[in-house]
């Protein structure tokens, strides 16, 4: 991208953006959530999936879980502010362990009207071993599961079928290291 | 008190803050805080000051704390009672300034249903707090508000809020005293205190392989006590390397001393700004690498070692990557160097930076800091030159407001100590200084506090006159008068060709005649030959003093980098013109 203002590209622009998951361990207290995205609306930082689940109910502990797109400059600096907010223990960026495993779920729901449809669907659904949650004339809902790579790849695929509708949700990715 | 006894929450709230060694506490009264205000009556450890405007009590505090190294308290009722000290909890975190305000909030069942004087307190100020809370359980309260006091001053100290519902303030419980709650550490975020020898090691070693050394001292050496300017002061002595200070480290190195390069950054000396674009080892103590003091970030000291010391992680490689870092208390680390080059007899060769020293003594001999006094208009230079010299003996603290003259104060006066310099930097707040003062004052009741102000920036809390009249603080308010406001004056004639849009401060008050009626003494110095004996007149006067001293109205301050420039292209003078190439750019920066 050619930059042809007067204003300098800032260092914070998304020169070498990458995605990156990462795992925050809180105190489950009111506000936390709002402290958390107000850190990065604040700042500018992206959220492209978020989720949060009380994970120690003994400990009142929750697991916050942040798929965020910047540089690694950036990240680094999104990990120390998350670092500074009272009620957070951690703040890890995912790729930065040894091994950690990350998964999403995903609930699809299609409409069709024909045979042929119905035919392709049910290979694709096959091929990536969705589970049927649903399944009536003209209508199934699937649930699928792992990285959000492949879920990314089995909705890629389903836009191949023409004529279907599809409405789906996203849990958002989340991860463990071990 | 037997601590079985149940207590309500207000008198918990006082038990606390008498447990916290608080003996002062700045406020306002109404509705949601009647409670605590009933506490309050008729005790004798706490000391109420009675703002006129809740902006100023958080100032007030805020200058309490820089004075004196207390944690600041304030007490604000609920709604406009709090939105009023936002701005102060703002610059309160922006400068990393130990502060607590408690607040009043409705009863716990109307929150919610938009009751009168409701608002969303911690919404609305959890982006400019370090840390805050709504307390919903009078059980939490004791525990909550230690909690607070600690957070507020440990690690990088910022501004704590409590919000205590009115039902909250009635309820009763045990009193939990300071020493039986037991912290989690990793809500308190103190930093290391661990040394870490490696860095120690290295930065000892990049010493004696430099030639170009310089020394770059911040606030976060001011916060970590006086003992660090000691120290400083005693590694300074023994390796011969230049300082230069930011805004908020003045002080944290003698002023007059000749190893100080004075003040760096936007309106630094020449010697200081171009001592840290040609060093090759940059040792930052507690500084965070500000847009005012770097300049244009890509040409910022492009062939320097950097070593950062900062308590706080996210400071580090934030604006400006390091190539050594350590997040230990700084005095802690600065005790760790000098008693390690003690126990291991290091040596420096005092010649070492001779060529340094005599190229650094070259650019001083620009007296980058000369100013042209004539016979007859005071220069706002002059003003502070003559205002430093006659109360160069007495124990003075020095608060500003924004703008030119608050340059001109850190330009010409000189600090030999800490605390004693108390400016709004990271935010800029005008009207900072006055409420700055009286809280200066009340932490430091015999000496003189002197606010230096610009006459737009002391209308903004001028209300505050009347406290300091009230409790008899004699602080003294010496205004540069130049009619504008000065430093915007100054960026409409170098960046948007002389327009002065709405920069002339018209019909102003008579400041001497606004000194009398608020039952304040009012000076006045219009001529140079006036002058000294303005000054004298304020500082001898054990009263509330308004000194409105008539400056040169067009005077500009220099040296000055524009934003967006580099430290080598600085304007010593008016007869620098920016180039018209960086005018375009600058202008789209703050
Ligand atoms: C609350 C607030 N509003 C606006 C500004 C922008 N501003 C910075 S300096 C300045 C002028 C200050 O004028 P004065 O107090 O007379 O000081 P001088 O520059 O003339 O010495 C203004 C408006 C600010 N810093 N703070
Ligand atoms: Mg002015």
């Amino acid at each position: 991208m050619s930059n042809s203002s007067v204003y300098p590209t800032p260092i914070n622009a998304f020169k070498q953006s990458k995605r990156s998951v990462l795992s925050v361990i809180v105190d489950n207290e009111p506000g936390i959530l709002a402290r958390i995205v107000g850190l990065f609306s604040g700042r500018g930082y992206n959220i492209e999936a978020l989720n949060v689940t009380v994970v120690d109910v003994e400990s009142n502990l929750s697991r916050i879980t942040i798929e965020t797109l910047g540089e690694e400059r950036v990240i680094n600096q999104i990990i120390a502010q998350l670092e500074k907010l009272v009620p957070v223990h951690s703040a890890t960026n995912l790729a930065n362990l040894k091994e950690s495993y990350e998964a999403e779920i995903c609930l699809v729901k299609i409409e069709f009207d024909n045979e042929d449809q119905d035919h392709k669907i049910l290979n694709f659904a096959d091929i990536y071993r969705t589970r049927t949650v649903q399944k009536r004339q003209h209508l199934v809902v699937y649930e699928i599961s792992g990285t959000s790579e492949r879920i990314n790849k089995f909705l890629d695929d389903l836009t191949t079928i023409s004529g279907i509708k599809v409405e789906l949700v996203r849990s958002g990715p989340i991860g463990l290291g071990i | 008190m037997s601590t079985n006894q149940e207590i309500t929450g207000a008198e918990i709230i006082l038990q606390a803050l008498k447990d916290q060694e608080v003996d002062t506490i700045f406020g306002y009264p109404g509705g949601a805080v009647l409670p605590i205000y009933d506490s309050i009556f008729g005790q004798n450890f706490l000391k109420h000051v009675l703002v006129r405007q809740e902006a100023g009590a958080v100032h007030a505090a805020e200058g309490y704390a820089r004075s004196s190294g207390k944690v600041g308290v304030l007490l604000v009722t609920s709604g406009p009672g709090v939105t009023n000290v936002v701005t102060g909890l703002t610059d309160a975190l922006m400068d990393s300034i130990p502060v607590i305000c408690i607040s009043g909030q409705v009863p716990s069942h109307l929150i919610g249903t938009d009751a009168f004087q409701e608002c969303d307190t911690t919404g609305i100020t959890r982006p400019c707090t370090k840390h805050n809370y709504l307390v919903k359980d009078i059980n939490k309260l004791s525990e909550t508000i230690h909690e607070a006091f600690e957070i507020a001053r440990s690690g990088r100290p910022g501004p704590v809020l409590i919000d205590v519902p009115k039902d909250v303030q009635f309820a009763k419980a045990k009193y939990i005293p300071k020493s039986e709650v037991i912290f989690k550490p990793h809500r308190i975020k103190s930093g290391s205190s661990e040394i870490d020898a490696q860095f120690i090691e290295k930065l000892l070693e990049h010493i004696q392989q430099s030639k170009k050394p310089v020394f770059y001292v911040g606030g976060g050496c001011l916060n970590s006590g006086p003992q660090a300017s000691h120290e400083l002061m005693k590694l300074v002595q023994k390796t011969n390397i230049p300082v230069t200070t930011t805004l908020h480290g003045l002080g944290c190195y003698p002023g007059e001393d000749p190893k100080s390069l004075a003040m760096l950054g936007m309106h630094g000396t020449y010697e200081a700004n171009l001592a840290m674009n040609e060093c090759d080892l940059m040792i930052n103590i507690g500084a965070r690498f500000d847009d005012r003091v770097t300049g244009r970030l890509d040409a910022f000291s492009p062939n320097s070692i950097k070593f950062h010391f900062d308590i706080d992680q996210s400071s580090i490689n934030k604006n400006v990557k390091v190539d050594y870092h350590t997040n230990t208390d700084i005095t802690l680390s600065l005790k760790a160097i000098n008693d390690h080059i003690e126990r291991r007899g290091v040596n420096f060769d005092q010649k070492q930076f001779d060529q340094w020293w005599s190229q650094i003594e070259e650019w001083r001999g620009k007296n980058s800091l000369f100013y042209e006094q004539g016979d007859e208009v005071i220069k706002p230079q002059h003003a502070i030159n003559r205002l430093y010299e006659l109360t160069i003996q007495k124990d003075t603290f020095i608060t500003t407001e924004v703008g030119q003259h608050q340059m001109w104060a850190a330009q010409y006066y000189k600090f030999s100590k800490p605390n004693r310099w108390i400016t709004s930097g990271g935010l800029g707040t005008m009207g900072f200084g006055m409420p700055a003062a009286i809280g200066a004052q009340m932490a430091n009741p015999e000496a003189l506090v002197i606010d230096i102000a610009g006459e737009a920036s002391f209308l903004m809390n001028i209300q505050e006159i009347a406290t300091a009249v009230q409790y008899k603080l004699p602080i003294k308010i010496f205004i540069l008068n130049n009619e504008y406001m000065g430093m915007v004056r100054q960026w409409q004639e170098l960046l948007h060709g002389s327009r002065y849009s709405e920069s002339y401060v018209d019909a102003l008050p008579d400041f001497k005649k606004l000194a009398e009626s608020f039952n304040a003494v009012g000076v006045r110095a219009k001529n140079l030959s006036e002058l000294d004996d303005a000054i004298n007149e304020m500082i001898s006067v054990d009263r509330p003093v308004i000194a409105d001293i008539w400056v040169d109205k067009k005077e500009n301050c220099f040296p000055m980098i524009p934003s967006g420039a580099a430290h080598n292209e600085m304007l010593l003078s008016k007869y620098d013109k920016e180039k018209p190439e960086n005018q375009e750019k600058g202008k789209v920066l703050v």
